[in-house]
């Protein structure tokens, strides 16, 4: 054996130079397939975390009866005393923040906007010092500052401001239903301008605080959710389990970021069908060089093969010697592709690829509002790093069979 | 002398018939893939422009001129009359087809809760001749003319819970700025190319809508196609000319005026043809690996070669002309296969139902490859070019070396 | 020295309020002066918006005070009927082959696109008991002597959180209307223009009615008939007779 292995390395080094060119096939392969994969999953987490961290957290509890209808935010069906159930969690360990959502007419004057107008709109209300501990919103603030307990004021999403002319200092009038049905109207001053990196959120977000919808609305202490937010690794199913026994009441229910978001999921589902489309073609074009570069080098030495088994070498061991010479250029071609991919991926991963110009107009269902960046993917290293070694070991097979069915004359002949 | 080379080199490749087969193999696998790649990119982009001409702006758009005013507060009233424009348009050279569309946003009340939906009333066999009209059914059928029927977007029939046969009443704004509502039943189900169309539209007869709405003989708009030896922009001057000389004030506009999305599909272009070059290179590698193993292996003949006293340039010839010889003919091959390969999907389309969905992209859910020309033609002899220069470089290098050196490789 | 004025005035003015009707009293009588066994009548509504003004015209029925009966008469409009029951609206369109039946968000669209929504056509009459009732002051309408009464929300479930209505001393016609959001922001205005007689009943002969969250718009509704306690067959006002 270690003589077998001895000679398919005394062979890859003596064709130096065929040994280098499969390699960098396998290399190039490589380095796209952990490249692509990079691009497309950093998108796709980048999107999970930008929905957990600006649109769903990672559990919220709703009145069991507010799912069905949530589309209309329904200000009636709700969690009464707030306060006393987020005291709970709290006590618990959880990390929970209180929100009220309606739905409204916004109303623009002509003083500030140049002109009059209205447009439907959904408002969230915070509570200023418990939200940013769930959402991270904190970062996001490009002008103005944040909300007060308390005050008369809204924070926007810039998209939304650039898109209605919105400047900090300008009042803007909120006309909605309070809690019963009642008209209200709040004039709110816009306080300042988020830039949240998710475009869903940065298109439509109005903020205001908890306390000042809850007078003008009519709460009561009344929240319409509570989020909450858990670690990176915890076992949401798990989670919102014990949430919902702490909870203990069962008008309550608790729904994960994976019920919420179940629609971005599902198109995240079939995005990574028409992803693993491309990996796949990349593949083939990879295997395609690996197995011609490996029949070439097999046919060529049809002669050699002929004299090794003339000289008595059994047949299992010259295929195996071929196949640790494939193995050999796979290795070698694996551990350049994954270097190449590993530099490149710093590119990917740090830098990025900008598509900003698409993504403001146009909605493609990932949570990212401009530069797609790369993640670090240990697993798709490994696997590429083994499928370069195992298809190059495979693809060497199939030439050594039918190079060890012909008759040694005739292999010597060739 | 240059004959010769050709004719040795003819003989080499046939001699090794089998080293030659699978570079060439090599070459075709990777131009097709390209040319197929390429068709699919050109076929997406197509695929938006038609989806946009078709359901949203024509060549040529003729509204009322205060409708973009007012847009956003449905100005159902502010209509064209479909004859004059139909007069004017017949005075231009160069139009293919043209439609009235009727639109009109609308309350749908099932059960207590209120649902929208678009209703656009169309002149059926008018549609026939502007684009595949019945390409879009995919259940039951389209309306009749005259009757109080409709064909709804699939996605929001099933997001409705509606099947087909069932009568819906809708609600909406009229011409009179007045309110009416209409039952219609559900004939059939369309599959619009465009994910959002399927799930906000539906579409009824010409003739009942202005009659719903209150408005015989006018539409929204007219979407005109022109044939393709006159721009859309010179025909949108044409138009605008004729129909204001008949005393008719109207908004006409062409395409890439109407949607950026003309741009950014453009922009998207870019981006895909530099995936494109990705593949591309990869393609490349392929090639040029192959290739350059083949001068490799052949070390020995080039010795055996240059000992029989062939030198230099005529080494390099004879290997180029080998190299080229293969790569036309693996290309030639590739290249065919592509074309097969993208003839065959564009009868069959390529199914993105799932992925598209939920995505307000204006692309259709079934993609159908579109041949380039230039592109395929390009990609030959990319291909051909790519795979001589991988020979060059070795071939330079191998009728550089001396001949015993040469002889020393097996 | 102030204190003691202040007393006096008090002890003055106490017989006055004493003997004065009451702001709930004002109210009442004014929702039974608009109240009639059974009504029939006819008119249109004038609705401007941006775009220019459309006149639709109607013929109504009503009994008591939550059930009406509109047919529209224009030619636009034409065979489109509105029923009211108690705690419904139902809408009836020629054209439709079913009733609608406004509820929920459906309500506050506005009625053939006029400044009067589906809302404000429903909700009983029985403002003295929704709301906390006080007469602010007086003031001459239309030539007439009004009182103004402020009327606040006892609910949260009313539409209009508070109102300003002027209310004439002598018919109990509400004359002019302000609406108002909880935060005091004006939503709707209602100001009668003219006072017809219809056999001997005074009521609103031509009403102007504005919704200010729709800029450039406003409805005057006209009153052309009007003729109270008149025979009506009761199947006006059931639902199979939409048919």
């Amino acid at each position: 054996m270690k003589f077998l292995i001895s000679l398919a390395f005394k062979n890859l080094t003596r064709y130096r130079r065929r040994t280098l060119i499969t390699a960098g096939a396998i290399a190039v392969g490589i380095m796209m397939f952990i490249m692509i994969d990079s691009m497309l999953r950093g998108a796709e987490y980048e999107s999970v975390r930008n929905l957990k961290w600006y649109e769903t957290a990672s559990a919220r509890i709703y009145n069991s009866e507010y799912w069905e209808n949530r589309h209309q935010m329904p200000l009636d069906i709700n969690i009464t005393d707030y306060k006393e159930k987020v005291q709970k969690l709290e006590e618990k360990g959880y990390t929970a923040a209180p929100r009220i959502s309606f739905s409204g007419e916004l109303i623009l004057n002509v003083i500030d906007f140049g002109e009059d107008g209205s447009m439907p709109i959904e408002v969230t209300a915070i509570d200023p010092q418990r939200d940013f501990e769930v959402f991270h919103f904190k970062d996001t603030l490009v002008e103005g500052r944040f909300l007060q307990p308390g005050e008369d004021g809204i924070l926007l999403g810039s998209w939304f401001a650039e898109d209605i002319g919105a400047k900090v200092g300008a009042w803007v009038t909120v006309v909605t239903r309070g809690n019963g049905g009642f008209y209200q109207s709040m004039d709110l001053e816009i306080v300042g301008i988020l830039n949240c990196p998710n475009p869903n959120v940065n298109r439509s977000l109005l903020m205001m605080p908890i306390s000042t919808a809850s007078d003008y609305l009519e709460m009561e202490g009344a929240a319409t959710e509570i989020n909450i937010r858990l670690a990176d690794n915890a076992n949401v199913k798990a989670e919102t389990a014990k949430i919902k026994s702490i909870t203990g009441n069962n008008s309550l229910s608790v729904y994960s970021w994976e019920d919420l978001a179940f629609d971005f999921l599902a198109i995240a589902e079939a995005k990574r069908g028409g992803s693993s489309m491309i990996l796949v073609l990349i593949f083939i074009i990879a295997a395609v060089g690996i197995s011609n570069t490996m029949l070439m080098a097999i046919f060529e030495r049809t002669r050699e093969l002929g004299m090794m088994r003339a000289l008595g070498m059994s047949d299992s061991s010259i295929r195996l010697t071929f196949m640790f010479e494939a193995m050999g250029i796979g290795l070698i071609g694996s551990i350049m592709g994954v270097t190449l991919g590993i530099c490149i991926n710093f590119y990917v991963v740090n830098v990025g690829f900008d598509f900003g110009f698409m993504l403001r107009d146009i909605d493609i269902g990932y949570r990212i509002q401009s530069v797609m960046r790369g993640v670090w993917n240990f697993d798709t290293t490994a696997i590429a790093f083994l499928a370069g070694i195992i298809i190059t070991t495979i693809v060497a097979l199939l030439p050594t069979r039918r190079a060890l069915r012909m008759d040694i004359p005739s292999c010597l002949r060739s | 002398m240059s004959f010769r080379i050709a004719k040795t080199a003819f003989k080499n490749i046939s001699r090794n018939m089998r080293r030659s087969i699978l570079s060439g193999t090599a070459i075709a696998v990777a131009s097709m893939s390209i040319v197929a790649l390429f068709a699919l990119i050109g076929g997406m982009s197509q695929d938006m422009k038609n989806n946009l001409r078709n359901f949203y702006t024509g060549d040529v758009r003729v509204r009322n001129k205060d409708y973009e005013e007012y847009e956003r507060f449905n100005p159902v009233h502010l209509t064209v009359n479909i004859n004059k424009a139909g007069e004017a348009i017949s005075k231009i050279d160069g139009i293919e087809s043209w439609v009235p569309r009727v639109s009109f946003p609308s309350s749908i009340y099932i059960d207590g809760s209120t649902f929208s939906a678009i209703g656009t009333g169309v002149d059926l066999e008018r549609e026939r001749n502007y684009f595949d009209l019945d390409s879009i059914v995919v259940a039951g059928r389209l309306p009749e003319r005259g009757k109080k029927e409709m064909i709804m977007g699939a996605v929001l029939a099933r997001n409705l819970h509606l099947e087909l046969g069932d009568k819906i009443t809708f609600q909406t704004m009229t011409a009179d700025r007045s309110t009416n509502a209409i039952t219609l039943k559900i004939t059939g189900l369309a599959a619009f190319p465009v994910a959002s169309l399927n799930s906000k539209y539906f579409w009824m007869p010409l003739d009942r809508a202005q009659d719903f709405l209150n408005m015989p003989g006018e539409a929204q708009e007219i979407l005109v196609k022109t044939s393709h030896n006159i721009k859309p922009l010179l025909a949108a001057e044409k138009l605008s000319a004729a129909l204001s000389s008949s005393g008719t004030e109207l908004e006409v506009k062409q395409l890439e005026d109407i949607s950026m999305m003309f741009g950014l599909i453009r922009m998207a272009e870019t981006v895909y043809n530099i995936i494109g070059i990705f593949f591309f290179l990869l393609g490349s590698t392929v090639i040029i690996n192959t290739t350059m193993m083949v001068i490799f292996e052949r070390m020995r003949e080039i010795g055996t070669l240059s000992a029989l006293g062939m030198h230099g340039r005529e080494l390099v010839k004879l290997f180029l002309l080998e190299g080229t010889f293969i790569s036309a003919i693996g290309a030639a091959v590739g290249v065919a296969a592509g074309i097969l390969l993208v003839a065959y999907l564009s009868k069959t389309g390529i199914d993105f139902t799932d992925a598209m969905s939920g995505m307000e992209f204006e692309m259709s859910s079934i993609l159908y490859p579109k041949l380039n020309a230039g592109k395929t033609i390009f990609v030959y002899f990319y291909a051909v070019a790519i795979a001589c220069l991988a020979t060059l470089i070795p071939s330079r290098k191998a009728s550089k070396i001396q001949p015993v050196e040469a002889l020393r490789y097996i | 020295m102030k204190r003691i004025i202040l007393t006096i005035l008090a002890i003055i003015m106490l017989p006055i309020s004493i003997f004065a009707i009451s702001g709930e009293e004002i109210v009442r009588l004014a929702d039974e002066a608009q109240t009639f066994k059974t009504a029939k009548s006819s008119g249109e509504f004038q609705v401007t918006d941006r775009f220019g003004t459309k006149i639709t015209s109607f013929n109504s029925w009503a009994r008591g005070e939550s059930e009406s009966f509109i047919e529209f008469t224009s030619r636009a409009e034409r065979g489109q009927k509105i029923l009211r029951t108690k705690d419904e609206i139902y809408l009836y369109y020629p054209d439709a082959e079913e009733l609608i039946r406004m509820q929920g968000s459906a309500l506050r669209q506005g009625v053939l696109g006029s400044d009067i929504s589906y809302e404000d056509m429903t909700g009983g009459k029985d403002r003295a008991k929704q709301y906390t009732i006080e007469i602010t002051g007086e003031e001459k309408v239309l030539g007439r002597d009004c009182w103004i009464l402020k009327l606040t929300a006892k609910t949260r479930t009313v539409p209009y959180p508070k109102e300003i209505v002027w209310i004439d001393k002598k018919s109990y016609l509400v004359l002019k209307g302000e609406y108002y959001t909880k935060s005091d922001r004006l939503l709707k205005e209602m100001e009668v223009l003219e006072i017809g007689i219809f056999d001997n009943i005074e009521t609103a002969a031509r009403t102007r009615i504005s919704d200010t969250m729709k800029s450039d718009s406003e409805t005057v509704l006209v009153l052309k008939t009007f003729k109270a306690n008149v025979a009506l067959d009761n199947r006006i006002f059931s639902l199979e007779e939409l048919w």
